[in-house]
């Protein structure tokens, strides 16, 4: 539901960006004594979040969805597929600068030939050659790289029309932004670019909304947990604190044995 | 991105919920790894006849193969965290009920159709307070493989999954956040209600 307000971010100007962020945070500063929930404590701005989350669902209902299913109906498969590569190919450059700023040296350089292959041989990205090689898509951007500098995530934020992001994630995407040649390309070629970022969230959003009992909620958990996953390169033990509980229902139901 | 891994975490962890209990009864032997391997294989099983079967069918064979390889009282506790304790005993076998329901709804609604995927086991581990942990990944052609992790716990004779971890987000953690902000806000029985129109729609679609 917010995902592809979140890889909007990615490939929208920072001219649009950079307002939205500031007001957005300046609102928050604002709000923050009158909204704050204190049980939460990685979203203490639920209640902002929740109002922005429910504005970017209209917002996906009643425009882009619209717009991602005429060009889903207009545009081949074949086509569409190719545009995904073209745009994904150029995120490789970010890919690379994050690789080396987080000092994976072996996997830059492998990322660094994914990027130079399908630009070649893959026809500048249409197609992606380096896939069918066992070269994988690495996903690192600079909010990793803030994290394996020790910055913290910080809060939780939804922002209109960009989707969830923490405070950490709010310089690493506007880094990630300027560090996207698409960022530079010109308006038509991100507007094509964002049609097809929703077009391929489709099936995603729907299963959202099948799945989920709280879209909001679901939608916070998941993307945290995920973000946490890819900045510690899957190190991270997510069922700990689960773990914890068990222990505890578990001392429980012996003490009531033992009764 | 985000969305595309989401799915596949949803639909693995509703995977993992159903599976514990029906294990205990006729593989009380077995072990962590032999209880997940058993409950892939019986997913995938029913993926490949999917078609043929249709939602009645899927979640008439995979009522055992969850039942039989998850704790699910035990999954129903933590998922509603100290929220349980608030319950009266009706409403603790009824929350049960539904998470059963749920668990084989959402596998019979999402595993409909087979494409070549399989799963791989990697390693297994023992957690400091007990626990087992299965290493796993799922293989799906033309895409990035997806990773699971599955915790086990020792209940009674048999290992039972009380957890699955996909690509680094828990089930477990997701649900829990979820149903205790609703049984918080709006009480037990708006949990109940929307349980209930997911299992429906689940049938339906």
């Amino acid at each position: 539901m917010s995902n592809n307000q979140q890889n909007f971010a990615i490939n929208m100007s920072a001219k649009l960006i950079a307002p939205l962020i500031v007001s957005t945070i300046l609102c928050l500063n604002g709000c923050a004594t009158t909204t704050k929930t204190a049980e939460n404590e990685k979203d203490p701005y639920e209640n902002f979040n929740r109002s922005v989350f429910k504005f970017n669902d209209k917002v996906d209902g009643y425009l882009a969805k619209p717009i991602s299913d005429g060009y889903k109906y207009i545009t081949p498969q074949f086509v569409q597929t190719g545009v995904y590569n073209f745009y994904n190919n150029l995120k490789n450059v970010n890919v690379v600068i994050n690789d080396t700023l987080q000092a994976k040296f072996a996997q830059g350089a492998q990322d660094t030939g994914r990027l130079a292959l399908n630009t070649t041989l893959g026809l500048g990205g249409i197609f992606d050659v380096a896939k069918n090689i066992g070269w994988e898509q690495n996903e690192e951007d600079f909010d990793q790289t803030l994290a394996t500098w020790g910055v913290p995530a910080g809060s939780y934020l939804v922002i209109p029309l960009l989707g969830p992001t923490t405070f950490r994630g709010v310089p690493g995407a506007a880094f990630d932004t300027a560090a996207n040649p698409a960022t530079y390309v010109g308006g038509a070629v991100n507007v094509v670019s964002l049609i097809n970022t929703r077009a391929n969230a489709e099936g995603a959003l729907k299963f959202i909304d099948e799945a989920a009992l709280d879209p909001y909620i679901f939608t916070r958990e998941s993307f945290l947990q995920w973000r946490n996953n890819l900045a510690t390169d899957g190190k991270s033990k997510p069922s700990y604190d689960v773990d914890l509980d068990l222990d505890t229902e578990e001392s429980k139901s012996k003490k009531d044995v033992k009764k | 991105m985000f969305l595309r891994y989401l799915k596949f975490t949803i639909v693995l962890i509703n995977l993992i919920i159903p599976t514990t209990a029906l294990f205990a009864q006729d593989n009380s032997a077995a072990t962590a790894k032999q209880v997940v391997e058993k409950f892939q294989a019986d997913l995938i099983s029913v993926m490949k006849n999917g078609k043929q079967l249709g939602y009645a069918g899927r979640y008439s064979n995979l009522e055992s193969a969850v039942t039989n390889s998850h704790d699910l009282p035990k999954i129903a506790r933590v998922i509603v965290g100290k929220e349980w304790e608030k319950l009266s005993e009706d409403q603790q076998k009824k929350l049960e009920d539904l998470i059963v329901r749920l668990s084989i709804a959402s596998y019979a609604h999402n595993f409909k159709d087979y494409g070549g995927e399989s799963f791989t086991y990697d390693s297994e581990e023992e957690t400091t307070r007990g626990g087992i942990l299965v290493h796993s990944h799922f293989n799906i052609p033309n895409d990035k493989p997806v990773k699971f992790d599955y915790m086990l716990k020792e209940t009674g004779p048999s290992w039972r999954i009380i957890n699955i971890v996909a690509n680094g987000v828990s089930d477990l953690a997701l649900k829990r956040s979820e149903y205790t902000s609703i049984l918080q806000k709006e009480g037990f029985d708006s949990l109940v209600s929307k349980i209930d129109d997911k299992i429906n729609d689940y049938s339906k679609l």
